[in-house]
């Protein structure tokens, strides 16, 4: 302990000639709530991909709780408690609610814990408690992102990584959604939040990032970054 | 189907075994028609198309890789019985070792194919199964040493079944045995599919991303897909050689093979083991009943002469084919008897999505 518990060092990483990450490095300690902002193609989601082993690095290093994690393929990373809910949620449309969060504590095997955490989403997600018969595909936006964070909370994260999880998603509902964040946060979980919404994001945050074309350009406390002009500018909006 | 209520998700849920009930009653009303009108010999090929049916079903249907390579297992079945059974090779197996060993060698043929090819894609993985169906085709023409190229390995011993012997001039005994081994193979697959591994086919089949961020191996798990899928096919072409009593020629298991395979799934419903079931009575009862009584009809009253291609049904029966498989995709694509999440999907917008009888599932 001590250490962070994840580290990326100067990674990089690209889609053939395309260079999307160009030497990033950034760290989270356990505990925080950490968010990674930038515009459109900044290289967010790519910066997560290569975290979870789903997308490889040409160069640098990720250590996970210690250990060198870049090279292993992306179930074992999983494994190790590093999950990450996805861009644009994905859920598995055709399979129920229930199946899509049993599917979420694949690697698990202790029944008990399992079973607690059912009661933790649905204490959280009373809506997916309703319609856990229901085929995910059938829920409405809002309810799909509650399902894709259900289903990561189901696999007992250490570490959890969310792609835009307000993406698409009313305004009410965000802030539904983003409150439990913050609530999992609470009970220990640590977490690494990618967000266009910035404003949000850097409320809810600790520290901050702020990536533009597969840099980190700033970083500090998230209050901070609320109130340096360069972000206002830029990600808040204002002139 | 209207019917949310009532008895009827329960009825539905239980199909493959009330088609396998009727199957098995078929022979008793079999009794009651004149002998020209008696289907049960003319059915035994069904049962084994099913079985082929049943393993693409588990490669195509519940993990979602489009298979056009299935005749090759079969081809290689049928040509592992033939050789394991055969008295004119050293080994002179009966058929309860030679079907263990069919299965297992069709799952080694899957894992080969499989593992260099498993991580490509849609389309691509579909045109390298089909250069495999040719492949093997053109290798067990060619291995002539073995395989006696395009005479076949023949005749094959009857199977027998605690002293009894199935001898092909007595229809009935072969018919309960190959309903029984279909029936085993449903028992399975139906297992399979409620168990870890079907929802872990399921959910690759959905989003391979999303079941990745699950920590689900999906190259492992489709290669057990492959290799479970590929043995069963491979079961139904031992079983061919033992309807035969032949291996049949290499030509027998070409691209057609594959592609009624393939009807057989889509027109019963992908991913629905109910639907294989009836999409394989549907199909092949059609070639081999349907076809044959109409063409031996219709040459009885002189309407037709076998040197007339053009007014013998049986030349017609590919496009036949073709017009059904068009006619299913337009007006019911989700198959004759859907699986549940697959017609989730197609329906996705009606929100009148059935819901799961009793709930849960496991
Ligand atoms: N599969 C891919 N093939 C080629 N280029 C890609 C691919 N995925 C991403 N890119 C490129 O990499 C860069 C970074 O993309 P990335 O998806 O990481 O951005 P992002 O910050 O998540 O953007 P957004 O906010 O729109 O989700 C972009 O220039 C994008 O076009
Ligand atoms: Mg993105």
């Amino acid at each position: 302990m001590g250490g962070p518990l994840l580290k990326a060092e100067a990674i990089r990483a690209g889609y053939g000639p395309i260079e999307a990450l160009k030497g990033l490095s950034l760290s989270v300690a356990p505990g925080e709530i950490v968010t990674l902002i930038g515009a459109n193609g900044a290289g967010k989601s790519s910066t997560l991909l290569c975290i979870s082993g789903i997308h490889p690095i040409r160069s640098g290093a990720i250590h996970f709780d210690g250990e060198r994690i870049d090279k292993l393929p992306a179930h074992d990373i999983v494994k190790r408690g590093l999950v990450q809910v996805p861009e644009g949620r994905r859920i598995f449309p055709r399979l129920t609610v229930l199946e899509n969060l049993q599917l979420g504590a694949y690697l698990r095997k202790d029944l008990d814990g399992i079973k607690n955490d059912f009661e933790r989403v649905f204490a959280l997600f009373p809506i997916l408690a309703e319609r856990r018969a229901q085929a995910g595909g059938t829920l409405s936006g809002g309810e799909q992102q509650m399902l894709a964070i259900g289903r990561a909370v189901m696999s007992k994260p250490r570490l959890l990584l969310m792609d835009e999880p307000s993406m698409g998603i009313a305004p009410v509902l965000t802030a539904k959604i983003f409150d439990t964040i913050r609530e999992l946060n609470q009970q220990g979980l640590t977490i690494l939040l990618v967000e266009q919404n910035a404003h949000l994001a850097l409320q809810l945050a600790q520290r901050a990032y702020v990536l533009e074309t597969g840099q980190i350009v700033l970083e500090g406390p998230a209050q901070e970054l609320l109130a340096d002009p360069r972000v206002r500018k830029s990600y808040l909006g204002e002139e | 189907m209207g019917a949310r209520g009532g008895i009827w998700p329960a009825v539905y849920a239980r199909m493959h075994w009330i088609l396998l009930g009727l199957a098995a009653l078929l022979p008793a009303v079999d009794l009651l028609l004149p002998p020209e009108f008696r289907l049960a010999d003319l059915v035994r090929p069904i049962f084994i198309f099913a079985v082929l049916g049943m393993g693409l079903n588990i490669v195509t249907g519940f993990t979602g890789l489009l298979n056009l390579g299935v005749a090759a297992f079969m081809a290689i079945g049928a040509y592992t019985y033939a050789i394991a059974t055969c008295d004119i090779y050293p080994f002179q197996l009966g058929f309860w070792t030679a079907l263990p060993l069919t299965i297992a060698v069709g799952a080694a043929a899957g894992i080969i194919l499989g593992l260099p090819t498993i991580r490509l894609k849609g389309d691509y993985l579909a045109i390298v199964t089909m250069g495999f169906g040719e492949m093997v085709q053109d290798s067990l023409k060619n291995l002539d040493v073995i395989t006696k190229g395009t005479q076949g390995i023949n005749p094959l011993p009857s199977p027998t079944l605690f002293g009894y012997v199935f001898k092909p001039e007595t229809p009935l005994p072969w018919y309960y045995l190959f309903l029984a081994l279909l029936a085993v193979v449903v028992l399975l697959t139906r297992n399979l599919e409620r168990s870890r591994i079907g929802r872990t086919w399921a959910s690759i089949r959905e989003d391979e991303l999303a079941a990745t961020c699950m920590g689900i191996n999906s190259m492992k798990a489709k290669l057990l897909a492959f290799a479970i899928g590929a043995s069963f096919c491979s079961m139904a072409g031992g079983l061919w050689g033992a309807y035969l009593g032949s291996s049949g020629e290499p030509g027998n298991y070409d691209f057609q093979i594959s592609i009624i395979a393939l009807c057989i799934v889509i027109v019963g419903g992908m991913g629905s083991v109910s639907g294989v079931l009836l999409g394989a009575f549907v199909m092949i009862g059609f070639n081999a009943i349907l076809l044959t009584k109409l063409t031996a009809f219709l040459a009885q009253h002189g309407w037709t002469s076998s040197d007339n291609v053009f007014t013998s049904p049986s030349n017609w029966k590919y496009m036949m084919f073709g017009l059904a498989l068009i006619l299913m995709m337009r007006f019911k694509p989700e198959g004759l008897l859907p699986s549940r999440r697959v017609k989730a999907e197609l329906h996705e917008y009606d929100k009148d999505v059935p819901r799961q009888a009793g709930g849960a599932t496991t």
